[in-house]
C-alpha cells in the first residue's frame, strides 16, 4: 500500500469508528423510541425484534390517563419559572456588568455560582417544613418558585457573559441620550443580547422540565409533572414496556429538541462561562 | 428566534457614539438592579440552609409530635458520625458513584471529543446527536435503562452477552450501585465531550494532526502534547461533573429506591429518606448540612478558578 492509500484508509477507519461509537451512545434512546411503536408482546421478545409493523396504539394509550394534566404542570412550571428568572436575572446581570465595581461584581458572581452548587437535598428539609406549614404542599406554585431559584444563577451568569461582550459605545450613547436604565435594558441590551438570552432561557426550560427531585418530594400527589407520571406509571401498573417507552419518548422530545437547537450554548450554560 | 434576530439591529445611535468616547465610563454607579435577584436567592437558598443548621441542632420527629423540638446541640452530628451504622457506608457509596461515573464519563467523553474533532462529513450533526444522553430526562431514561436494557429476563444487554456465553445477569440485584454508575456515566459522557471539544478548539491544528493520525503514536502524543494543553477544560469538567453527579437522585429513585438494604443510598438520597420516609427532621437536616460541607469543599477550587478570570475579562 502506498502512503497515500494508507492515509485514506486510516481517515476512513477513524470516521467509521466515530459513526459507530456515536450510534452506540444514542442507541438506548433510539431503541426506546422504536419500542414505543411495538406491541407489548413484541417489546419483551427475546431475541429483540427489529422489523415489525409499527403501530401508534402505545402512544395513544400513553396520552390517556391524565397525560394532559401532567403536561400542563410541566409546561407551566418550566415556562413561568423561566420567565420570572429572566425578569429577575437580566437586571442583575446588567448591574453586575455596567454598574457595579469589579470587586462587588465578582462577589456577586461568586454568590450566584455558590447557590447553584448547594445540594438540593440540604434545603429539602426546611423547604418541606415551610411548604407544609404554609399549606402549599402539592401546589404547582411551589415548583415554580423553586425552579426560578434553580435557574436564576444560570440566567445571571449567561446574561452576564453576553453583556460583557456588548460594544460599550452603543450603551454610552444610550446613556448620553438620556435613556433611563429601564429603557436601556429593554430597548438596547436585551435586543442585542437576544440570541444568548434565548439560549439561556431554553437551557432553563430543560432544567425545569427534567427535574425529578422537587417534583417527587413536594408536588407528587396533586400537581405532578411528566417525569412523575413515568415513575408512578411503572409502580402502579406493572411493566408495560411498549407503553412506557412511548410515554418516555414523548417526554424527552422537548429537552432533546431544545438542546440540539441550543447546542452551542450548552457548555457555557453549564459551566458559567468558564469555557466558551 | 427570527423575531429576536431582527431586533438585534434596533440600536442605532450614530451621532451620540462619537461624543460618548470622551466621557467618563458610566460604570460603578449606585444600583439596586441586582437586589431583587439577590434577595430571591437568599430567601430560597441561604435562609433554608440556616434553618437546616438550626433544625440539625434539635431532635425533631414529625411522627412523634409529643417529643417536641428539644435542643440537643451537636448530638445529631455525633450520632451520624459515630452511631449510625449506615452513615460511613453511605459516604462510601457516594464517593464510589461520583468517582466511578466521573472517571467513566471522562474516558468515554475524551475519546468521543478527539474523534469528533476530526474533520469529517456530517460532523456537526454527529456532535448534536452525541449530546442526546445528556439532554434526556434522567429519571425517565434510568427507568428505560432498567427495563429495556438491564432487565434480567428481556434486557438487551443480557441477550448480547449470551452470544459470548455469559449467563443472564440480574443487574440491579447483583450489581445495583455499579448499574447506577453506568447509567449516570452514560448521561454525563456528552457533557465531558462538549467541554473537551470546546478546549480542543484552542489547541493548534498541527498538534492534533500529529496526535491523532498515526495509530500507535496517538496515545503517547495525546498524553504528552494534547493533554497538558487541556488542563483547564479537564478541571472544569471534573469540578462541575462532580458536583452535579453528587446530586444524582431520580436515577436511584426509579431503579433501586436505594436498595437492596442501603447499598445504593448516597448522601442526598439518604437525606431524602430520613426526611420523607422516617420524618426524622433533625437527622435529615444534619445530613443535609453535612452534604453542603462536602459540596463546599469540592466547589472551592472551582469557584476560585472561575472568578479569577473575571478581572481580565472586564479589563
Amino acid at each position: 500500500m502506498t502512503t497515500e492509500a494508507r492515509r485514506k484508509w486510516s481517515t476512513f477507519a477513524w470516521t467509521a469508528l466515530t459513526y459507530i461509537l456515536v450510534f452506540l451512545l444514542v442507541f438506548p434512546v433510539l431503541w426506546m423510541a422504536l419500542t414505543g411503536f411495538k406491541t407489548e408482546i413484541a417489546a419483551i421478545s427475546v431475541p429483540p425484534i427489529l422489523f415489525f409493523q409499527p403501530r401508534l396504539d402505545q402512544f395513544l394509550l400513553a396520552i390517556q390517563g391524565g397525560f394532559g394534566a401532567y403536561l400542563f404542570n410541566s409546561v407551566a412550571a418550566a415556562l413561568v419559572s423561566t420567565a420570572i428568572a429572566l425578569v429577575l436575572g437580566i437586571p442583575a446581570a446588567y448591574a453586575m456588568v455596567f454598574h457595579m465595581s469589579t470587586k462587588s461584581s465578582n462577589d456577586m458572581l461568586f454568590f450566584v455560582l455558590s447557590t447553584r452548587f448547594m445540594p438540593f437535598a440540604a434545603i429539602l428539609v426546611p423547604l418541606y417544613v415551610i411548604v407544609t406549614r404554609l399549606n402549599l404542599l402539592d401546589n404547582l406554585f411551589v415548583l415554580i418558585v423553586i425552579y426560578t431559584a434553580m435557574n436564576l444563577p444560570l440566567i445571571i451568569w449567561m446574561a452576564r457573559s453576553y453583556f460583557l461582550e456588548l460594544p460599550k459605545e452603543v450603551l454610552e450613547g444610550a446613556w448620553l441620550d438620556g435613556c433611563t436604565t429601564f429603557q436601556t435594558i429593554v430597548r438596547i441590551v436585551v435586543p442585542m443580547a437576544a440570541p444568548g438570552l434565548t439560549a439561556a432561557a431554553l437551557l432553563a426550560i430543560i432544567f425545569a422540565w427534567n427535574d425529578f427531585f422537587f417534583a417527587v418530594t413536594l408536588t407528587y400527589t396533586n400537581s405532578p409533572t411528566l417525569p412523575i407520571m413515568v415513575a408512578a406509571f411503572t409502580s402502579n401498573e406493572g411493566l408495560f414496556l411498549a407503553r412506557v417507552s412511548a410515554l418516555a419518548t414523548l417526554i424527552i422530545l422537548v429537552p432533546v429538541a431544545i438542546g440540539i437547537y441550543a447546542q452551542r450554548y450548552l457548555v457555557q450554560g453549564l459551566t458559567g462561562g468558564a469555557l466558551k | 428566534m427570527s423575531q429576536t434576530n431582527q431586533a438585534v439591529q434596533v440600536p442605532v445611535l450614530p451621532d451620540k457614539q462619537k461624543r460618548a468616547v470622551s466621557t467618563v465610563p458610566p460604570g460603578e454607579r449606585r444600583t439596586w438592579l441586582h437586589l431583587p435577584a439577590l434577595v430571591y436567592m437568599i430567601v430560597l437558598t441561604q435562609i433554608p440552609f440556616l434553618l437546616a443548621v438550626w433544625f440539625s441542632l434539635h431532635a425533631w420527629n414529625l411522627l412523634v409530635p409529643s417529643e417536641g423540638f428539644p435542643f440537643v446541640g451537636l448530638t445529631n452530628y455525633v450520632t451520624e458520625f459515630v452511631r449510625d451504622v449506615n452513615f460511613w457506608p453511605i459516604m462510601g457509596h457516594t464517593l464510589e458513584l461520583v468517582a466511578g461515573a466521573m472517571i467513566l464519563a471522562l474516558v468515554a467523553g475524551t475519546i468521543l471529543a478527539l474523534l469528533l474533532n476530526r474533520p469529517m462529513w456530517g460532523r456537526s450533526v454527529l456532535r448534536g446527536i452525541a449530546t442526546v444522553p445528556f439532554l434526556v430526562t434522567p429519571s425517565v431514561m434510568a427507568l428505560i435503562w432498567k427495563n429495556l436494557f438491564l432487565s434480567p429476563s428481556s434486557g438487551m444487554i443480557n441477550w448480547l452477552l449470551h452470544f459470548i456465553g455469559i449467563p443472564a445477569v440480574p443487574w440491579f440485584s447483583a450489581f445495583p450501585l455499579q448499574s447506577i454508575i453506568f447509567i449516570v456515566a452514560w448521561e454525563w459522557t456528552p457533557f465531558v465531550m462538549l467541554v473537551i471539544l470546546a478546549g480542543l478548539q484552542s489547541v493548534p491544528g498541527e498538534v492534533l494532526e500529529a496526535a491523532k493520525v498515526d495509530g500507535a503514536n496517538a496515545i503517547t502524543t495525546f498524553w504528552r502534547v494534547v493533554f497538558p494543553l487541556l488542563r483547564k477544560p479537564y478541571q472544569i469538567a471534573i469540578l462541575f461533573g462532580t458536583i452535579f453527579i453528587f446530586q444524582t437522585f431520580g436515577e436511584i429513585y426509579v431503579t433501586t429506591s436505594g436498595g437492596p438494604g442501603v447499598t445504593t443510598n448516597t448522601l442526598p438520597y439518604y437525606t431524602y429518606r430520613a426526611a420523607l420516609s422516617s420524618f426524622q427532621i433533625g437527622q435529615a437536616a444534619t445530613l443535609g448540612v453535612i452534604g453542603v460541607v462536602v459540596a463546599i469543599l469540592a466547589a472551592r477550587g472551582m469557584l476560585r478558578l472561575m472568578t479569577e478570570r473575571t478581572a481580565s475579562e472586564r479589563g
